[in-house]
């Protein structure tokens, strides 16, 4: 019976270094069985946040809890929380199986379970190396497989995918859904929505510190404005009727494309086509624009300053 | 704490430092018991060998080269401990352990252990070599009663010595600092204080340590008098527990970022 997970709380946290607020009155939960995005751009506060829940770097106030309780007071914290949080925390000249049996040693656990971990995460070729001639992607999945080694029922990832190739990140993606699957908690962070957006089920975004939105990956699709593409030769005559507005439709936003063209946010497909119908105005085109979660994104988090680490 | 001790000893035998730490101890005692026996007594003027190898104390001093090479076991405490910042191990071993003090306790319990089989090492090199190239000279019997004193001395002395580098390197934490300050700490600033203040050379650790190996003749430390191996033992189990509380509750606290 795999390791179930339990809910990370994560109330009015604030890190100060110095004069920089790094964290900042940041509240958010994070539910077992689901796989949970941590995103913002670089430099926003993600590894800070993410190294106060691990009792790493101590909150100037608020704090993060682990099933109510704080990581330092946990009984078994490697066995309940599996976190990797970057690629370099490795002793250069200590092989990738001689780095896991000193975790495995640590947790009270058979040497054996450190060849179970390399096997799960790909490295069994690679287990007499050492981890200093390790490319990244091999670093990435080392530290993946430190992550495993006490079978946690919660894993925090900082950019995981950072460095793997498409078949890693492939892989990583069916990973992390199959031990959410197993009710296990799973929180990883990045700085690109599109390249957790089909692992993730629930997002978190934070932008210089603070809190931007949290919710289930379809509330943030559903979230952003709506825009429809709509063509007609008589389009005076359509901005008109949708202006005025029908049956409690709130007026649209229009923008005028090209010679023949609309984008109208705020009105869906059938308010427009029914407004046109009305209004006797023929149309050539109505179309739903994708939403775009990656623009979206930029745009909820544009407000931070670009660069600085996260 | 038996897992968190077992994880402590596979860092040090997964990583090459140990090795070569060791084989430095016993290349070190090497070279000493052969500069004793054959460059000293004709450095010294001394026609003819027998001279000084006839005398017990200088036959017990070659014995005592055993101490001579404590430098590396002080040396590999540090680089133990400062090597987890260094390369950012502290980050996975705090997060099985976020008791940051157990680490700094089982570290140096761990070290305690080494540090008394590189003693054993050393003493068993330098009674070793000694006897072997005595062996077609005439020389005072080594006497085996002092032999076994400077075994204890020497096992006692190394493993506080390497329990006091663990603690040197949590309170210093970036690894090159902490080792050059080590070097310059013993191989000057502690002479030199003596040469000023001679009573305080016995309370010093390098004195200390001096006490306890009971080689005050041969290192120049320590000042004019010494504590006996007890005290000495004492005084440096008190330095390395009085640096690594202070690490406890200052470096040691820091955000791990």
């Amino acid at each position: 019976m795999p390791t179930t997970g339990q809910t990370l709380t994560v109330e009015n946290l604030s890190k100060r270094f110095g004069k920089v607020h790094a964290v900042q009155d940041l509240s958010f939960n994070v539910e077992p069985g689901r796989v949970t995005g941590f995103l913002g751009p670089n430099g926003s506060g993600k590894t800070t946040t993410l190294r106060c829940m691990l009792g790493l770097v101590r909150p100037s106030s608020g704090a993060a809890r682990i099933g109510g309780r704080v990581y330092r007071d946990l009984d078994h914290p490697g066995r309940v929380v599996g976190a990797a949080l970057e690629a370099s925390g490795f002793h250069p000249g200590r092989t990738a199986r001689g780095h896991l049996r000193v975790i495995s040693d640590a947790l009270g656990l058979p040497k054996s379970r450190a060849d179970e971990v390399l096997e799960l995460v790909g490295l069994v070729d690679a287990a007499g190396r050492k981890a200093g001639g390790f490319s990244l992607g091999m670093r990435q999945r080392l530290s993946l497989a430190a992550a495993l080694v006490g079978d946690p029922g919660i894993l925090i990832l900082d950019e995981p995918a950072n460095g793997l190739d498409p078949e890693g990140i492939a892989w990583l993606r069916g990973l992390l859904r199959s031990l959410a699957r197993e009710g296990k908690t799973v929180l990883v962070s990045s700085h690109v929505l599109s390249e957790v957006q089909q692992t993730v089920d629930d997002v978190v975004i934070i932008s210089r510190g603070s809190l931007v939105q949290a919710g289930t990956l379809a509330e943030l699709a559903g979230n952003g404005a709506v825009r429809v593409r709509v063509r007609s030769p008589r389009r005076e005559a359509l901005i008109a009727a949708l202006q005025m507005g029908t049956e409690g439709n709130p007026p649209a936003a229009i923008e005028q494309m090209g010679h023949d063209e609309l984008l109208v946010t705020g009105l869906s497909p059938g308010d427009i086509g029914r407004s046109a119908f009305l209004a006797g105005v023929e149309l050539h085109e109505l179309a739903q624009q994708t939403n775009d979660l990656e623009s979206l994104f930029l745009e909820l988090t544009a407000t931070g300053t670009p660069g600085g680490t996260a | 704490m038996m897992p968190l001790l077992r994880s402590e000893l596979r860092k040090v035998t997964t990583t090459k430092v140990l090795f070569f730490l060791t084989l430095a101890v016993v290349l070190f005692t090497a070279l000493n018991v052969f500069l004793l026996v054959y460059l000293t007594p004709s450095a010294m003027g001394v026609e003819n060998n027998d001279q000084l190898l006839m005398n017990p104390d200088y036959v017990t001093n070659i014995i005592g080269a055993a101490g001579s090479s404590s430098i590396f076991v002080l040396i590999l405490g540090i680089v133990a401990m400062t090597g987890e910042f260094r390369h950012m191990t502290i980050t996975s071993t705090l997060l099985i352990t976020p008791r940051r003090s157990r680490v700094l306790i089982a570290k140096g319990v761990v070290f305690l252990a080494i540090g008394a089989v590189i003693g054993l090492i050393a003493f068993a090199t330098a009674i070793a070599l000694a006897t072997l190239t005595l062996s077609g000279t005439d020389h005072a019997p080594i006497d085996s009663g002092v032999a076994l004193q400077i075994l204890g001395g020497v096992v006692l002395g190394f493993a506080i010595y390497a329990f006091l580098g663990v603690s040197v390197g949590a309170l210093i934490r970036n690894q090159v600092a902490a080792v050059v300050g080590a070097l310059v700490w013993v191989l000057v600033l502690e002479a030199l204080l003596t040469v000023f203040v001679d009573w305080i050379g016995k309370w010093l650790p390098g004195g200390a340590l001096d006490a306890v190996l009971q080689s005050t003749n041969v290192s120049g430390r320590g000042g004019s008098e010494v504590l006996s191996i007890g005290a000495g033992a004492a005084v440096l189990v008190g330095y390395a527990v009085l640096l690594g509380a202070l690490a406890s509750t200052t470096t040691m606290r820091r955000d791990i970022t």
